[in-house]
């Protein structure tokens, strides 16, 4: 008892003390064992607890409490097996207890027998009277009869699950639920009439849920899963939608879906009438509302004549074409916003900026004006300036907190950790400005934040934050535990199963991917270039004379004992704060030993510690080629050669003509070519292994590995990423053919894109891919010549690009911006600079301007 | 398609968080860079300084300072300006109107204000609210010609009827 109270007031080295001299004194005590386990559970060592708590049992063995607590720690753990016969156990002992009953059902489910669950939940209701629910547990009863359907809908006793449907309509609450349900169940069985009847019901309570329109297709017979419709479905679907929106004139899906599937001249007309609207009442989202449609051909061609066309209309006469009324002087601007957009997706990036430039000159007050000029400006590789108009447009409104995250993002991408740190801190509560953020969860902060100290090279800090994200993942895993009695009590039986099932592959989420990811980077570049040891620091330190030895530690000790104590001050006050305040006291925050992550680059095997994120990426992202590539970078560094070799199949088999599935699979057959003959045991067997897998690799069928590559430059000639990978595996396998893999690489061509013949041809070279081109010259092939030819090669194509110092590009110095006419493409914040341009045409006009204190 | 919407215009306050849409403003419609006095004097006035709002696009502003004379306070306005897309729509008379609302309900005396002798729109804009020439300064302007400009005033009498 001691123990347990004494665990609450977090002494918890006396409070195992104590536990464990009581079991001494009494092994047999099974309440010993309980408290035993109890305090493993406050300390999150589950299968310690599970251990304990088994113990307790032996002993006892039908103690309700311990089985109660036993069932939800096996639920927290999976442990399934165990999870049915600890249940069962709960129900034999107490068949009065509406909660036993319904858990057992949960167990069975999840332990993959349906129809037991089934089986148990009809038990259950046969014991209920008839006139039961009573009016307080009326949806709870619903919820549980809307679980049995659905299970038995799982278990696909389709007809059944029907039956019961429409027996229990009565007592089931949640009508949309149960509509939903039937719905469902009739369209699995086939009666498509009688679902289109209950589609068009739900789609009068709610004419804007893409599911409902989505479904009433298909009990018409008129859905195709990829989009693609032949001319006769399409009609069928135009006059379809046309009809409905009859019905349904302020619905806004009911316009926006027809542009998926209508084609040419319809989709023009569909297009015209759905934008126009739009464009008078100033809805800033519709391009991104529009955009899934860049992807269909030929549509982007379509709509940017038809935007060009409202725009020239408006200008010249004020009306849309076609019509007679003025339209309101904001029109213009939105489609000047709208213009910009679209010529950015396309990739004119000088276009874009024009007409973002002179949407801004209409009006200069608002504010997403701002945010897509600095999104244009990313796009074409001037992160600097991107971050600074995010920054303008974040003073517009000092009280948005979405602007400033925009703003904080593009910092961090920029890479100015400590200004991106200082915006972010204006939105967190005072007094705990940067753990703020840790606790709140903010991961897309944590992420950016260690990417761009990736970027910088400070290990040590990107470390921390990947590994931060990491603990929020292990928190969310750790906070299902309180809704397994919960759920149960509650009745949420759907959700509740559902919450498990997510919770199942919860590392597959994309931030943890990328977290994963940064932090497996970080180690590989741990390993490769070790930074200085602790050994290493000593050895310097010894070299200095003594005195300032003596001061350098003086000092060292110094700052720990302040920071220590500074820690301790915080501590107290917070909880004398708190103490007055709520009376009890709050739970002390550790302190971080480790600020600057100092302490995680001393890790002894980095290898070992990215193994661990590695296995939870196959486990959970196997379908990303990234995943295998990283598998098969720190599998060579290990000398695992089998499992690289698996990381080379499964790249493969996901995108074999990908020129780094190239890179990896020629890399490592070069590598096994070079080995050394094997020796023992083990490695003839690898060896073996690897000779009866060669030959179903068609790439290397009856081919050296330099015809090979050769073979792949010859497939891919047009691509640059394709032939950057090739010159790159020439160069492995013949370092004598340096010269040869860079004129492959100055010999590519950037042709123009095929798409469209609007203002300014679009270059096939993505920014990204010239980059890493470039980093590969200089890096791998030491060649500083040839990277700075590609260097002013690309500054051409990319003249907005800071990495390559394109002439209109931030990094460009000062004196070359001022020859420049249109000087605001930079992005410079200078209103005075603006305002004297303005001035000297500035004439004395406009009907409504007072001059009034006119400072000199 | 659709029908015409009623266009809103709305004003609002100019606070801390948002003033620099009130300096954006002023950079696009008036050649000169206003001091932080100003900026200072307009937080300071309260209701009299306004953000107009077209169809939720702020395109529009006033900026007052009040001044103590015998006999009470007297409002003056330092700037009011709507950007050039969106004159005549009658955004400039409803600000202007909402000054001299508040100055009828708050005892004010009178307002006043400076326009160069040149910009015959601006006086005859503020004539039709009852606002008359009273005095005209030389040289009130140092980088523009002209240099003049004349004093608007109006003289308010409680209870006004609005215009």
């Amino acid at each position: 008892m001691k123990g347990l109270t004494l665990n609450c007031m977090d002494r918890k080295a006396e409070a195992y003390e104590l536990v464990r001299r009581g079991l001494k004194n009494d092994l047999k005590s099974h309440v010993c064992w309980h408290v035993y386990g109890l305090l493993y559970r406050s300390d999150r060592e589950y299968r310690e607890a599970i251990k304990c708590y088994r113990n307790a049992l032996r002993i006892d063995a039908d103690n309700i409490e311990i089985l109660r607590d036993l069932s939800l720690l096996q639920a927290q753990m999976r442990d399934l097996t165990g999870f049915v016969e600890t249940r069962q156990k709960l129900l034999t002992l107490k068949p009065n207890h509406r909660m036993n009953w319904i858990g057992f059902a949960v167990a069975h489910h999840l332990n993959s027998s349906g129809s037991k669950a089934i089986e148990i939940l009809e038990a259950y209701e046969g014991t209920l009277e008839d006139d039961y629910p009573p009016d307080n547990e009326r949806c709870e009863h619903g919820e549980m009869l809307l679980y049995k359907i659905s299970l038995l809908e799982e278990c696909g006793f389709l007809e059944r699950a029907l039956e019961e449907l429409h027996k229990k309509e009565s007592k089931i609450v949640d009508k949309l639920a149960l509509k939903e349900q039937e719905v469902s169940l009739l369209v699995k069985l086939g009666c498509l009439g009688e679902g289109e009847k209950i589609f068009r019901a739900l789609l009068s309570m709610n004419p804007d849920n893409y599911k409902y329109y989505e479904g009433l297709q298909k009990c018409l017979g008129l859905y195709s899963e990829h989009g693609l419709y032949s001319a006769d479905d399409i009609d069928k679907l135009d006059a379809f939608y046309k009809s409905l929106r009859q019905q349904y004139t302020w619905s806004s899906a009911v316009k926006r879906i027809p542009l998926d599937f209508l084609e040419g001249e319809n989709f023009r007309e569909a297009a015209d009438n759905y934008i126009r609207p739009l464009l008078i009442k100033g809805v800033p989202s519709l391009f991104s509302d529009l955009c899934p449609l860049y992807d269909h051909p030929g549509k982007a061609d379509i709509l940017e004549k038809l935007i060009l066309e409202l725009e020239h209309s408006i200008r010249k006469t004020g009306t849309y074409p076609g019509r007679s009324e003025k339209e309101p002087p904001s029109t213009l601007m939105w489609i000047l916003f709208l213009l910009a957009q679209h010529y950015d997706r396309r990739g004119q990036f000088d276009v874009a900026l024009n007409k973002i430039d002179e949407a801004i000159d209409h009006t200069p007050t608002v504010i997403d004006l701002y945010s897509v000029k600095g999104r244009i400006l990313k796009h074409a590789g001037d992160l600097v300036a991107a971050a600074a108009l995010a920054d303008e447009a974040r003073s517009m409104d000092l009280a948005d907190r979405f602007i400033n995250s925009e703003c904080v993002k593009r910092m961090l991408q920029a890479d100015q950790v400590g200004l991106a740190e200082k915006t972010a801190v204006l939105f967190t509560k005072d007094g705990d400005q940067h753990n703020n953020l840790h606790d709140m969860q903010c991961m897309w902060y944590e992420l950016a934040s260690g990417e761009s100290y990736y970027r910088q090279g400070d290990l040590g800090r990107a470390l921390k934050n990947f590994l931060a994200i990491e603990k929020h993942y292990a928190d969310m895993t750790e906070d299902q535990f309180d809704f397994h009695s919960y759920c149960l009590r509650k009745m949420t039986l759907r959700a509740y199963v559902e919450m498990l099932k997510f919770q199942d592959r919860l590392h597959s989420h994309k931030y943890f991917h990328k977290a994963a990811v940064g932090a497996i980077r970080c180690y590989m570049k741990l390993y490769d270039s070790p930074p200085k040891s602790m050994v290493e620091e000593d050895e310097e330190m010894a070299k200095l004379p003594p005195s300032l030895k003596k001061k350098m530690r003086q000092k060292q000790r110094k700052a720990e004992a302040r920071a220590k104590k500074e820690a301790e001050e915080k501590n107290e006050e917070s909880s004398a704060g708190n103490v007055s305040k709520f009376g009890k006291r709050q739970h002390v925050k550790p302190v971080d030993l480790d600020p600057n992550g100092e302490k995680l680059l001393q890790v002894e095997d980095p290898l070992l510690e990215a193994t661990k994120y590695l296995k939870l990426l196959q486990n959970n992202s196997s379908d990303f080629l990234e995943t295998h590539l990283l598998s098969f970078e720190v599998n060579m560094r290990r000398q695992k050669i089998l499992l690289a070799f698996q990381a080379v199949k499964q790249l493969l088999r996901l995108d074999a003509d990908n020129p780094d599935t190239h890179r990896c699979l020629i890399r490592f057959f070069h590598k096994v070519d070079n080995m050394s003959a094997p020796v023992t045991d083990a490695e003839k067997l690898i060896w073996r292994v690897l000779e009866a897998e060669r030959p179903d690799l068609s790439q290397l069928h009856g081919k050296s590995l330099i015809e090979a590559n050769n073979c792949f430059l010859e497939k891919h000639k047009d691509s640059l990423m394709h032939r950057a990978a090739a010159a790159e595996m020439l160069f492995v396998l013949d370092p004598q053919k340096k010269a040869e893999a860079i004129k492959l690489i100055e010999d590519s061509t950037n042709s123009v894109m095929q798409a469209n013949g609007a203002l300014g041809a679009v270059k096939e070279w993505k920014l990204k891919d010239c980059i890493s081109v470039h980093k590969f010259l200089g890096a791998v092939l030491v060649d500083p010549g040839a990277a700075s030819r590609w260097k002013t090669r690309c500054a051409e194509y990319f003249p907005f690009s800071t990495y390559f110092e394109g002439i209109r590009s931030s990094a460009f110095s000062k004196s070359a911006e001022d020859k420049i006419l249109n000087t605001r493409q930079n992005g410079d914040l200078n209103n005075h600079h603006e305002a004297t341009q303005r001035g000297d045409s500035y004439s004395v006009n406009g009907k409504l301007e007072a001059f009034n204190n006119l400072t000199i | 398609m659709g029908a015409r919407h009623e266009v809103l215009i709305s004003l609002d306050g100019v606070r801390d968080k948002n003033l620099m849409q009130l300096k954006k403003l002023n950079t696009a419609l008036f050649p000169v860079r206003y001091n932080d006095k100003y900026y200072a004097d307009a937080l300071a006035s309260g209701e009299f300084t306004k953000l107009a709002y077209y169809s939720d696009i702020c395109v529009g502003s006033i900026a007052c300072r009040l001044e103590k004379k015998e006999g009470g306070i007297c409002v003056y306005i330092m700037t009011l300006g709507v950007l050039a897309p969106y004159r005549g729509l009658g955004i400039g008379t409803k600000l202007l109107n909402h000054v001299l609302d508040l100055c009828s309900k708050q005892k004010i005396v009178e307002v006043y204000l400076h326009v160069q002798t040149n910009n015959e729109d601006a006086i005859n804009f503020y004539k039709k609210f009852g606002f008359e020439i009273t005095d005209t300064i030389q040289n009130y302007y140092m980088n523009i010609t002209p240099p003049d400009c004349y004093v608007l005033t109006k003289i308010i009498s409680q209870p006004q009827t609005r215009k």
